[in-house]
């Protein structure tokens, strides 16, 4: 393959639809790392939580041979384990981030143990009859003449992700709740003295987060994947925290953060296809994290700098005038 | 008039008083701990009791099995090691409120230049380990300096940048051990053993090598750089109130960007560890997230220096008993995880409990 190749590939149809699954996983924690973030409880438990979702998603629709059942265990799951995590930490005052780790730690242990339980094997589901969420042929949308094949076709999950993002907008600024849940994360004694429960507001932006995550380690292992390999997260709980700071704690930005990481990665396995050491492409999704970091800093210091100049600008003036 | 008039004889009465009140504290605190500790681990042994058909000889192994032998004794001395520098690489950030998350970037970047200077670097004895040490630590540093200049400057996020760097540092080493540190004809991704020279000495008979003196005395040395040096009470004051900080004319830029190039030199000296005492040669996949452990050993200890070394042993204990657990009476490493899990969560509640009266009673901690 030459780099026209990639070139073209890149430029193609297919390449986009990639970027979009590729996202999706990224996406749903980060959208809900958002929501807890915002609320002043840092989830460093995505890890673990999309873990645990992933493999209750496989096992429940292997045993029930219903996909919609494995769908809902994930998400119970998902939130049994946010619950487990905010007892720890708002009723027994352990520490958020040891807590996180450990409820990390406990996924990754507990999702192999199940696994070998159901299976007899400590790798992969490849012995269970899972099933995956359906593929959904959108009717409009598939008619389009290039937007088609890129918008249709895709797991249900990428659709229910992209949802998410407008979902998570209304929810954290059009609603009461959301309300309430960025006064408690911006000063909880301002927002408890203003009668909100805090205690309460973050356990329900734990659990919001857990479903988040649960809903995108369910697309890991019944839609990106078709079975759960122990450990296959492999640190996107921790992309998504980084997709949430990156996209400057908004769900818009943390949408763009979370397609860039996918465009980068989707970009890596294109060019692995030349004769290139694999090392060098898996480092590409990380500079250009690290790029758009400084790119994203030095304009929002460029703006405040400019703000100042007006305000004083308009001090002058104001002096002048009086 | 003011407090000064106080007479000297009441002054006496009230250091008494404070110092019978520590007493209690630290004795109720003592209480607790042992209470969650028994707790924690009537917690595991109940995990035990319902997945191996040997559940005794299982938790005997957990509990005793670190110090059943001398070289068992010696493993686990060497894993507190590392443990003991990563913690002490975490305490320095986190006590100046930067979520810098690159120990294990700055481990892999040091545990290189170890390896780079211990392979190809020939020296006569003393100065070739001293030689290794420095590079390795000169790389943490280094590697430190580029999250801390992209926050000073930029403003840039350090929990994004670090994560993002650590994987740069990884797939650096993969790459630089795969295609060239390995020798072609070698059946795994290592490299050849380190040169005689570059191996730091071991104790007769046992796994202890002088890293373990090394990272004593970087206990010491963050300590006192932390509290008894102007630039550590800087650090710790923008750690406490980073807008204090700054109106009281402390350079918060500069102290930014030297906490985390100064933590790369612990986490640089604990690749250098792995590579010139523990492994003496360059492996794939030298640390699966040690620097998480790391953390887990900081928090255990509230930043503080001089306690890291004391949870690093006690963290290194669950570790090595986990894995003699796993080896002489099947239970899974994943079990040994859950266990590790469970006494984590138990012990940070009852840790931070004991944290917060002290605050309430105005003690300084």
């Amino acid at each position: 393959m030459t780099i026209g190749d990639v070139l073209a590939s890149i430029a193609s149809v297919t390449f986009v639809a990639g970027v979009l699954r590729v996202a999706t996983p990224i996406l749903l924690p980060a959208l809900g790392g958002l929501i807890s973030d915002l609320a002043g409880v840092i989830n460093i438990a995505l890890e673990g939580t999309m873990l645990a979702a992933a493999f209750t998603g496989v096992a429940v629709s292997a045993l029930t041979q219903n996909a919609w059942a494995g769908l809902a265990g994930a998400l119970a799951v998902s939130a049994l384990v946010s619950l487990i995590l905010g007892f720890a930490h708002l009723h027994l005052r352990a520490d958020l981030i040891l807590a996180g780790i450990a409820v990390n730690f406990l996924a990754s242990g507990g999702t192999v143990f199940a696994l070998y339980s159901l299976t007899g094997d400590k790798g992969t589901s490849s012995r269970l009859a899972s099933l995956t969420m359906p593929y959904v042929h959108v009717p409009v949308l598939r008619d389009l003449p290039v937007l088609g094949p890129v918008l249709s076709g895709q797991n249900l999950l990428v659709y229910v992700a992209f949802a998410m993002v407008a979902v998570v907008w209304v929810f954290l600024y059009r609603t009461v709740a959301g309300t309430h849940l960025r006064a408690v994360g911006s000063n909880p004694d301002a927002a408890a003295t203003a009668g909100i429960d805090v205690r309460r507001t973050r356990y329900l932006a734990l659990v919001y987060s857990g479903l988040l995550a649960g809903l995108g380690g369910a697309h890991m292992s019944m839609g990106y994947l078709q079975l759960f390999q122990r450990d296959m997260t492999a640190g996107r709980g921790f992309i998504a925290l980084a997709a949430v700071f990156l996209g400057g704690r908004h769900p818009v930005g943390t949408l763009l953060a979370a397609l860039l990481f996918g465009a980068a990665d989707a970009l890596a396995t294109q060019l692995g296809s030349l004769r290139i050491p694999p090392q060098y492409v898996q480092m590409i999704p990380y500079l250009v994290t690290v790029a758009a970091l400084v790119v994203y800093g030095a304009a929002r210091q460029r703006a405040a700098g400019r703000r100042q100049r007006a305000m004083a600008n308009r001090l002058v003036r104001t002096e002048a005038g009086g | 008039m003011t407090v000064e008039a106080a007479s000297p004889a009441a002054r006496a009465l009230d250091r008494a008083q404070i110092l019978r009140q520590r007493r209690r504290q630290a004795l109720s605190q003592a209480a607790r701990t042992v209470v969650t500790v028994a707790v924690a681990l009537a917690v595991g042994f109940a995990i035990t009791v319902a997945v191996s058909d040997r559940p005794a000889l299982a938790f005997r192994a957990l509990l005793t099995g670190p110090v059943s032998s001398l070289s068992r004794v010696g493993t686990w001395i060497e894993d507190a090691t590392t443990l003991t520098l990563l913690g002490l690489a975490i305490a320095v950030v986190f006590r100046a409120r930067q979520f810098s998350l690159l120990a294990e970037g700055q481990l892999y970047l040091g545990a290189l230049a170890a390896g780079i200077v211990g392979l190809h670097l020939p020296l006569p004895g003393g100065l070739h380990l001293t030689a290794g040490l420095a590079a390795a630590a000169l790389a943490g540093f280094a590697f430190g300096l580029v999250p801390g200049a992209l926050k000073a400057i930029y403003n840039a996020n350090e929990i994004v940048s670090t994560l993002m760097l650590n994987v740069v540092a990884v797939r650096l080493y993969d790459l630089l051990l795969t295609y060239w540190l390995k020798p072609p004809t070698a059946g795994y991704t290592w490299s050849d053993p380190l040169l005689p020279s570059a191996i730091l000495p071991r104790l007769a008979g046992t796994r202890i090598n002088a890293a373990a003196a090394l990272a004593l005395a970087m206990v010491a040395a963050v300590w006192v750089l932390l509290y008894r040096t102007p630039w550590g009470y800087e650090l710790r004051m923008v750690g406490a109130n980073p807008h204090f900080a700054r109106y009281g004319g402390i350079p918060t830029r500069r102290v930014i960007v030297l906490s985390m190039a100064l933590s790369g030199i612990p986490a640089g000296l604990a690749g250098a560890h792995l590579v010139m005492g523990v492994h003496q040669r360059l492996i794939l996949n030298i640390s699966l997230g040690l620097a998480f452990e790391g953390i887990v050993v900081a928090l255990m200890a509230g930043n503080h220096p001089l306690l890291v070394p004391v949870t690093a042993l006690a963290y290194s204990y669950l570790r090595i008993g986990g894995d003699i657990m796993e080896r002489t009476a099947a239970v899974g490493s994943d079990i040994v995880r859950i266990i590790q899990a469970t006494i984590i969560l138990l012990i940070t509640a009852q840790l931070t409990r004991v944290r917060r009266v002290r605050r309430d009673t105005g003690d300084d901690r």
